[in-house]
């Protein structure tokens, strides 16, 4: 009954119970802070030009758009103690003239202290957005998209801001960026 | 060293030693039935992985455990994590979707072709794919819901260590045979 073994097995099952039982209510806390805290306001996603070009070699195949943005958005109030980090990406989404839906991640930022959660952003995509059936009488529409990644606990996704309406792609020009 | 152990053995009997085996094997099946259970519920080959790469982090370090879900019904959006499987690859890939494109669908699961990439990684996974230019849904295992930091590391060192495996096995088996509660 209280022999060492007995001791060890009884110290650590408590233990791991209570681990396992303050990760839980750490989880479960980021849930119920989520539901006080204040909405995001203000995200704003404004596409300035978008151009449509052959690839080169290679990638002939394929119609590429280049598109030039400006991103604001305050995320600090997706930060609380159990956040990790904030995965952010410009998501453009549109359907082809093949009746495709597409979505294509053309930006993103990881973002890991409060401090940084004050995006502005002025520039282009940093991945390739490509088509091969291309882009004629395509609209995008672009969205800001976070996801907030725990210490502990479940993955949270949400949207903070997008653009007003879709943005046309112009017609294919030259074989130049 | 083990002379005790061996009179208890002796004194306790054959039945009691069967009892034990029982105990043992019941707690193995039950374990067995939780996973595959789990595996039914969430429609998932595996719904609990362990991060064995760095290629997520600083979200994902190696020892991470994550919790999948895999509904039929429900579409893949670009920033979901997934885990995913190469036929002939033997190590499934944590990874984020970056594209993805939906043609219309016939059948009740959805005609999704995706695209992903590591967090940690300059390019996309096109190079993962063995030929393929994207993942379709039957590659995939699951979408990362939850999170567990470092729990799994254990199953990593016992990879990378096997003796520390048959040690752990052995010793839990001796426990089991022996103990006398």
């Amino acid at each position: 009954m209280h022999s060492v073994y007995a001791r060890v097995n009884n110290i650590s099952a408590l233990l791991s119970s209570c681990v396992m039982g303050l990760l839980a209510a750490i989880a479960l806390s980021s849930v119920v802070l989520s539901l006080f805290e204040a909405p995001l306001e203000g995200g704003q996603v404004l596409v300035k030009g978008v151009k449509v070009t052959h690839g080169r070699g290679r990638q002939y195949q394929y119609e590429h758009a280049t598109v030039a943005f400006e991103i604001d958005a305050d995320l600090t109030p997706l930060f609380n103690w159990n956040t990790k980090q904030l995965f952010l990406y410009l998501d453009a989404e549109y359907t082809n003239s093949k009746g495709v839906k597409n979505a294509v991640v053309i930006w993103d930022r990881i973002v890991r202290r409060r401090e940084d959660a004050q995006i502005h952003v002025e520039g282009r995509q940093k991945y390739a957005f490509r088509d091969k059936t291309g882009f004629r009488d395509a609209a995008a529409t672009y969205t800001l998209r976070y996801n907030v990644m725990p210490h502990v606990g479940a993955l949270v996704y949400g949207a903070a801001g997008r653009t007003n309406g879709s943005v046309a792609f112009p017609a294919l020009n030259s074989h130049n960026v | 060293m083990f002379t005790e152990e061996l009179k208890a053995f002796r004194r306790l009997g054959f039945r009691h030693v069967l009892l034990q085996a029982l105990n043992f094997a019941s707690v193995i099946a039950s374990g067995l039935m939780i996973w595959k259970g789990l595996g039914l519920v969430t429609n998932s080959e595996s719904p609990i992985v362990v991060v064995l790469s760095g290629s997520m982090e600083p979200a994902f370090y190696r020892g991470d455990l994550l919790f999948l879900t895999n509904p039929i019904h429900e579409r893949y959006h670009t920033g979901d994590i997934t885990v995913y499987k190469i036929p002939g690859a033997d190590i499934p890939i944590v990874h984020r979707v970056l594209e993805t494109h939906d043609a219309k669908s016939r059948g009740p699961t959805h005609n999704q072709r995706l695209l992903t990439k590591g967090d940690n990684n300059d390019v996309n996974d096109i190079e993962l794919y063995r030929g393929l230019d994207y993942l379709e849904r039957k590659h995939i295992v699951g979408k990362v819901r939850g999170f567990l930091p470092y729990i799994g590391y254990v199953t990593i060192a016992m990879n990378d260590f096997p003796q520390l495996k048959y040690a752990l096995l052995g010793g839990l088996g001796l426990l089991a045979l022996i103990q006398r509660e």
